[in-house]
């Protein structure tokens, strides 16, 4: 009851004030990452942690002198800009043999070095030599989702974690994934996806990268960890830069209104495809490997279509734009007299689309009477994410020790691998490739 | 609620300490909940009144055993199909014994659901237990794979909502809107319990079933989506599911040992539950040897195509396997992609993105709709074949050239 009346006097605030939120998108809404047009990386080697108490030497990109990331620095830059990365290789390796060349592609981007800083020949970039540096330059011409990571000895390198992820934003603006109205978003949230197998870590933290050859990992590989962006779960689920997750900063905690555009930034960041499933509802696909899957320039992603499942591909990026109401459901999601007083509310459709104005909530369903009877307390398992209600935004008693993490009453939805051994931390499930889409009631703040 | 009739879950012996506690609401209890339905048969028996769109089915989640195409007997987590059993009988005790009926009665794949758009479906799961694995007391849960608009409380997540504890029933609803190739799997513990088998097809039949169109030259009454001009048309449909399983990860699970998730490779590759050449078995499989699950049948899905010169072919193609990706091949004729993920391939304005093609790759949970066409000219006994290109699950375990692969008759 309680919650309910704090929602509609939100609602009402809505009308009031927030037009001037929604003018300038809310930087939670927002992908983290570093912003310019010149960018310091550095290559340098951490420690990653994952759940199941495991920690591997990872050799990652930094922001300038700042600790190794997996996955490096999410690159944000504005269509046409003039892009400068200086890349410096501070990697130390065990072992007799020396630290390694690094370098950095940008697929789908033409890249050219400084002729001040061209570092030293490679085979698909130029590099940077240990202690040395190498400055690529690029125009971002087309706006998109893009991926970057070593050209230098990839197979190794990026499993030892030199990858990252580049946004370029298009000049209709920061909350557009493409210049074209279809294309708008609420809100955006990073998919990295990777994979790693530990023995390699191992073989290079004790005796050296030069040690790998002879283990046969690379060609026999056999990954047992699984991430988004840089994390497994549950930590795909903690803050952003939480302090016991240094050298992996990114979380991957979509969240969103009934009602929002949330655009989901897919990324294939390691050597296998994935069939990335969300539950809830379709996604619209409209854009693959930074280029919008449109039939003419400026016809828009005519040429996109909805999924539930994205194949998601190594080295590809997929742009999708996922939203939710609960149309149809044919129950109100917020309930109805018939189960109690309390859930009295309006659906008012000023605009005769068959959502309420403010809300989204669906009206032809408005009111629709729960369709079944739940069973009792006792026959029932909770998870951690129950409210205790069928119903958005509402949260009722459970028995003690169960739900706590869904404060607000929200939906929550499994983002997750569909191949569903990616979901576990080596023995352990839950875990790997997983989070979880909030999906909170109107009203409810998202930070 | 008030009429709720309780039964013990192993017989007699728990029956009257259940009864004392019959004052409590719904403590373990089967409940089968369908709209006219007065005996909890999730069926209109005469006297009821089945109310318009309206679908029921009562679905049992427990263990139970399969065949391989190779003759090993494998253990197997799943889902039986209980509807039909009187779950509410009026007193003097009548019903049906559904704890045994349910009890190693798992099926795989789970019994296949279809549904029409527009339905009203009440999916009732009844939690029977494991029989072979006493010391668990996992809770199941239904996940309708791709459902759109979903709400978490009929999703089936078990961390998102809730799951059902043994002997007890919880009713899923689900307001059909949207046609096309969906799947569905138990959610809970869901690598472990989709590997173990708790997979199945399900589709829905478009509203424009019934009206006809010519496409080609023919006319259908029968179609994929609804596309207003009859091009996802068929004659025949077969739902296909792809899935495998590694044996050493479910001979783990029957002898109680820690369970290999790192490890998990798949051995026994499959097309609705089988492995070559039984894909092709028109009826059921015999039950498994050795009476070990009571003498049911657990394999009662086919996956051989039959079809007329000239006539179009749905497949309903969907994976539900747990571990890696799968290309399955066309031998003989193409295949139009009509359909992606219970979605029309179409783009937002109506642009037509239907491909032709020799070969579909599927992940975990995607599905794709594909249309043969069998030429007009083929002759009666023509064999083409359905089978994955990744050539090494061509295999039943050891034996060789068989798993993945199906056959595509010209009758």
């Amino acid at each position: 009851m309680q919650t309910r009346v704090i929602r509609r006097a939100l609602q009402v605030t809505v009308l009031g004030g927030v037009f001037m939120v929604l003018l300038a998108v809310n930087a939670g809404a927002m992908i983290q990452g570093i912003t310019g047009t010149s960018f310091n990386l550095t290559a340098t080697t951490g420690h990653i942690s994952t759940p199941d108490s495991g920690s591997y030497l990872i050799w990652g990109y930094a922001n300038g002198a700042g600790l190794a990331q997996y996955p490096g620095p999410t690159i944000i830059v504005n269509e046409g800009d003039q892009v400068q990365v200086k890349l410096t290789n501070s990697l130390t390796v065990a072992g007799a043999g020396p630290a390694p060349n690094v370098s950095i592609v940008f697929p789908g981007q033409h890249v050219v070095v400084s002729p001040t800083d061209p570092g030293i020949p490679g085979i698909l970039a130029n590099e940077a030599a240990p202690g040395g540096t190498v400055t690529y330059q690029f125009t971002a011409a087309k706006p998109g989702t893009y991926t970057y990571y070593s050209g230098t000895d990839s197979a190794l390198q990026v499993e030892m974690g030199l990858i990252g992820a580049m946004i370029v934003r298009p000049a209709s603006g920061a909350n557009y994934a493409y210049n074209h109205p279809d294309t708008q978003f609420d809100r955006e949230t990073l998919f990295l996806l990777s994979e790693m197998d530990p023995r390699i870590h191992q073989v290079v933290e004790t005796f050296g990268p030069d040690a790998v050859a002879a283990t046969g990992y690379l060609a026999n590989y056999f990954p047992v960890l699984w991430f988004i962006n840089g994390r497994a779960a549950p930590d795909t689920m903690a803050d952003n830069g939480v302090p016991w997750l240094p050298n992996q900063p990114y979380n991957c905690m979509p969240m969103m209104n009934p009602g929002d555009r949330l655009l989901m930034r897919v990324i294939g960041g390691g050597r296998d495809m994935h069939p990335f499933h969300f539950h809830g509802n379709h996604a619209r696909v409209i854009a693959r490997d930074g280029r919008l899957l449109e039939s003419t320039p400026g016809a828009g992603p005519d040429l996109s279509h909805e999924l539930f499942t994205i194949q998601s591909q190594p080295g590809s990026t997929v742009d999708a734009i996922f939203g939710w109401t609960g149309q149809g459901l044919g129950w109100d999601i917020y309930g109805s007299p018939a189960e109690g007083p309390e859930y009295v509310h309006e659906c008012m459709d000023m605009d005769n689309d068959d959502f309420d104005d403010m809300t989204h909530e669906y009206c032809p369903d408005h009111y629709k009477p729960f369709p079944v009877t739940l069973p009792g307390s006792l026959e029932l398992t909770f998870g951690g994410f129950y409210s205790g209600s069928p119903f958005l935004g509402l949260v009722q008693s459970l028995p003690p020790g169960e739900g706590g993490m869904n404060p607000n009453g929200g939906y929550t939805y499994m983002w997750h691998s569909h191949t569903e051994k990616e979901m576990v931390n080596y023995d352990i499930f839950p875990g790997g490739m997983m989070t979880m889409l909030i999906i909170e009631a109107p009203g409810v703040m998202i930070h | 609620m008030t009429t709720k009739r309780r039964y013990s879950l192993m017989g007699a012996t728990l029956g009257g300490f259940l009864a004392m506690l019959a004052p409590l609401p719904g403590y373990a209890a089967i409940n089968v909940q369908c709209p006219g339905d007065t005996n909890g048969s999730a069926t209109w028996d005469a006297g009821e009144v089945q109310p318009p769109n309206t679908k029921c089915m009562h679905l049992g989640a427990g263990d139970g055993f399969i065949t391989m195409a190779d003759g090993a007997t494998q253990y197997i987590f799943g889902f039986s199909d209980l509807t039909g059993l009187v779950t509410k009988p009026v007193p003097p005790d009548t019903g049906d014994d559904v704890m045994m009926e349910g009890m190693l009665g798992a099926s795989f794949p789970a019994p296949p659901i279809m549904l029409d758009e527009g339905d009203e479906f009440y999916l009732t799961l009844t939690n029977v237990g494991m029989m072979m694995r006493p010391d668990l007391f996992d809770p199941h849960s239904v996940h309708y794979h791709g459902f759109p608009e979903a709400a978490p409380i009929f999703d089936g997540v078990p961390d998102a909502s809730i799951s059902i504890n043994m002997g007890s029933s919880l009713t899923y609803y689900y307001k059909i809107n949207d046609p096309g190739t969906y799947m569905y799997h138990c959610h809970v513990e869901a690598t472990e319990h989709m590997q173990m088998g708790m997979l199945g097809n399900l589709y829905v039949r478009p509203v424009q079933d019934g009206t006809t169109y010519t496409y080609g030259g023919r006319d259908y009454t029968k179609f994929a989506y609804n596309d207003g001009d009859g091009s996802t048309g068929y004659d025949k449909d077969y739902p296909i599911q792809i899935g495998s399983m590694d044996s050493a990860f479910h001979n783990a699970s029957l002898t109680v040992q820690p369970l290999p998730f790192a490890l998990m490779e798949d051995d026994y590759p499959m097309l609705n539950g089988r492995g070559y050449p039984d894909t092709v078995n028109p009826a059921a499989l015999p039950p498994p040897a050795g009476n070990v699950n009571g003498g049911k049948a657990s394999q009662k899905e086919s996956s051989l195509i039959e079809a007329a010169p000239g006539e179009r072919v749905l497949l309903r193609i969907s994976n539900l396997n747990v571990t890696r990706f799968y290309t399955l091949a066309t031998l003989g004729v193409d295949m139009t992609v009509v359909g992606m993920n219970a979605k029309l391939l179409r783009g937002p304005d109506g642009k037509d993105l239907y491909y032709k093609t020799n070969s579909v790759t599927l992940g975990g949970g995607e599905s794709v709709d594909a249309i043969i066409e069998i030429p007009v000219d083929a002759a009666a006994g023509t064999k083409y074949f359905l089978y994955t290109t990744n050539l090494n699950y061509l295999s039943n375990n050891t034996e060789p050239f068989g798993g993945m692969m199906t056959e595509i008759r010209v009758n």
